[in-house]
């Protein structure tokens, strides 16, 4: 399915059996941007317009979280940060980026479904639905991270120009929690066990990823298998940008491949499984 | 100019293959790993669209008719991208755009005004067009006030109206519309029709499958038939429309379904069987004196529910003549127990007019409303006037218009000689 201009002034539109693999149609994407916005706009409106308790949530959430982890693993599991930064604020900076991803992939791989009736009766490019899932995450992203900031301030955590390497690690995070879901929403559609299988997913990958417990506890022979979890990257960078920590530039770099291997593969076997999408659903 | 170029056109479907595809589980996926390819092999093809070849010029209006199941909706997904064909090519020259259901994407907790920004852009419009058309269509909609509140507030009539507003002033050169105008009142889908109408005039192109013989008659100079995924009549409508009606498989007096799954229905109920009777036999024909019998066959699968067989009769134009539902004292009200039932209703000698009458057969629960099945034009049969004097016409051989030519008693009183 191509758009092109022929001799004929108007775009014309070929239709023609697909199949294979393809590369994600980047410009046809871009022709619907708008199309992304409202819908993430309209995930944020709904959201945030059925319950009051929506915006009080984002803010109780990771408070909650933190106090029980802080409980659960420090008090009684007498883990720590490592450092002398106070082992609630350790877990709280993980939390952002977790909390985020987490979300993100839950959203987006039950996306395709929860849009069934779209799909079945509109066409446009299947990528933006996943996608919107993802980016409507970042709005609680932006409140717990101001939430986060304001408790460092408290604790007298100084900011140090590490700060300026969070965008790096916010869009870490974004790129793999879109590849995830771009992986797990094409498979939910064929497999529909997998909505099952992503929450016991989610909850074991949290326990591989050192978010409460740092880095340094792992058996440095065993590094390299938590390298391959970007998410270990990215919360490494977090705390660097956060907490002052050394800036783990070789963790970065591990988790900038691995991202990028995920988000593409991602793309192509989404692209691969959209022409079913319609006939499944 | 080439407004739209349909090549061979065909799409298959693989039954317990694709379709069911969403059901599997990776658990049966993996399990299937140790089974024979024998036992994998158990699959069917429907091809659901097989030979389609038609083009159209820009401000074609067309038609797409056939009766379920034919292909019709098939064609339109391809046509509008949702689905890929499996074979063949179509090119559609200029911006397209599809509406095979008024209001997609529609959602509850917004308001309308946000709704039509939703829904348009789903539809494919810019977010400025939108903007400037904003009046126009809460206009159309005459939803006024209520423009603010979240849909969810809104009577069918108001959410329908305001639905079909943002899809009618979709402005592409080609527009795609299935079935849309099943919504709504009367006078709104005469607003809808004229709407389209508009839209041709426009000089864009338009294809239009409906249901509904008489609007395609009225708002597509030219009609396509389907049938079995081909394009089985392409030419004016009157004659497709009259094809169609004529062409059943010996006669279009009857109608039955041997295969009780692939039979109009539900999990609860279906239809086997529908015909056309006039002293026993069946008619396609029947002298306008005779009284006619329709019979409908149908099973029960589920017992206790009360179900509640009702005709559909429409004339050729498409206008409906009457409906009937069954008033049987013995089963109203009452629950069925499964098994297999015969219903009947006759219509008296000396009432329908001559000409086609096309019956669709339904059976619906009333209470909780249900349609279980709803038969389109499932039979259809000719009503004949002998010209014998002992008819309405009398001796009078010109013109007789009516949707019904009752014999009524006429009486006669000197009141001054």
């Amino acid at each position: 399915m191509t758009e092109h201009a022929l001799d004929n002034p108007k775009p014309v539109i070929e239709i023609r059996p697909g199949g294979g693999w393809r590369a994600l149609d980047l410009r046809e994407v871009w022709e619907y941007r708008e199309l992304l916005q409202i819908l993430v706009w309209r995930d944020l409106k709904v959201r945030y317009r059925q319950t009051f308790l929506g915006v009080i949530w984002v803010v109780a959430q990771p408070l909650l979280t933190t106090l029980i982890f802080t409980l659960l693993f420090n008090r009684i599991g007498h883990i720590t940060a490592g450092t002398n930064v106070p082992y609630s604020l350790f877990v709280m900076v993980a939390l952002v980026p977790w909390t985020f991803f987490s979300g993100g992939v839950t959203a987006s791989s039950n996306s395709l479904i929860g849009s069934a009736h779209l799909i079945s009766k509109v066409y446009f490019p299947r990528f933006i639905v996943p996608t919107a899932s993802v980016l409507a995450g970042i709005a609680d992203l932006a409140v717990t991270l101001v939430l986060v900031i304001v408790m460092l301030l408290f604790a007298h955590v100084p900011l140090t120009p590490q700060l300026m390497l969070l965008p790096i690690g916010l869009l870490l995070c974004l790129a793999f929690a879109l590849g995830v879901g771009l992986w797990m929403s094409a498979l939910n559609v064929e497999y529909r066990d997998v909505k099952v299988i992503v929450p016991f997913l989610l909850q074991l990958w949290m326990y591989a990823t050192p978010v409460v417990y740092p880095l340094s506890v792992i058996p440095q022979k065993f590094r390299w298998i938590a390298a391959l979890n970007p998410m270990t990257g990215v919360i490494e960078l977090f705390r660097a940008s956060l907490l002052g920590d050394p800036v783990p530039w070789s963790g970065v770099a591990y988790a900038v491949v691995m991202t990028a291997l995920v988000t593409i593969s991602g793309a192509y076997y989404f692209r691969r499984m959209e022409r079913l999408f319609a006939d499944v659903l | 100019m080439r407004s739209i170029e349909v090549e061979k056109l065909a799409k298959k479907y693989v039954i317990g293959g694709v379709k069911e595809l969403g059901y599997r589980t990776l658990r049966d996926s993996i399990a299937g790993l140790f089974r024979s390819s024998g036992e994998r092999a158990q699959r069917e093809t429907i091809w659901a669209l097989r030979d389609i070849s038609f083009t159209a010029e820009q401000g074609e209006v067309i038609g797409i008719i056939g009766r379920n199941g034919a292909g019709k909706s098939t064609l339109l997904k391809v046509l509008s991208r949702i689905t890929e064909p499996t074979e063949g090519v179509a090119r559609l020259y200029g911006r397209a755009g599809a509406l095979l259901e008024v209001g997609t994407g529609f959602h509850p907790e917004l308001t309308g005004r946000e709704n039509i920004f939703l829904n348009g852009a789903i539809l494919g419009m810019a977010r400025a067009e939108i903007a400037r058309k904003l009046d126009e269509i809460v206009a159309f909609a005459e939803v006024g006030q209520f423009i603010d509140t979240p849909v969810k507030r809104y009577s069918s009539g108001m959410y329908v109206r305001l639905a079909f507003g943002v899809a009618a002033h979709l402005e592409t050169d080609i527009l795609i519309v299935d079935e849309v105008l099943a919504v709504g009142d009367a006078s709104f889908q005469r607003k809808c029709l004229a709407k389209i109408e508009d839209v041709g005039r426009h000089g864009r192109t338009v294809l239009f499958v409906s249901h509904n013989l008489s609007s395609v008659t009225r708002l597509c100079p030219r009609a396509l038939l389907i049938e079995e995924g081909r394009v089985k009549r392409d030419g004016p409508s009157h004659e497709v429309v009259r094809f169609y009606l004529h062409s059943d498989l010996g006669t279009t007096a009857a109608r039955e379904w041997p295969d009780s799954s692939r039979a109009p229905g539900d999990q609860i109920t279906r239809l086997r069987a529908i015909r056309v009777l006039s002293e026993g036999e069946i008619a396609p024909k029947i002298d306008i004196r005779n009284r006619v019998q329709i019979e409908m066959e149908w099973e029960v699968l589920q017992s206790g529910h009360v179900l509640t067989p009702n005709l559909h009769f429409r004339s050729e134009d498409g206008s409906v003549v009457f409906v009937t539902q069954d008033l049987d004292p013995v089963w109203r009200g009452r629950s069925r127990e499964a098994g297999r039932y015969r219903s009947f209703v006759e219509i008296p000698g000396n009432f329908l007019a001559e000409g086609t009458l096309i019956v669709s057969a339904a059976i619906s629960t009333v209470d909780p409303s249900w349609v279980h099945l709803f038969e389109n034009d499932a039979v259809a049969f000719e009503v004949l006037d002998t010209m014998a004097g002992d008819t309405v016409r009398g001796d009078y051989g010109g013109e007789w218009p009516g949707a019904v030519r009752p014999m009524l008693p006429w009486k006669n009183e000197v009141v001054e000689r």
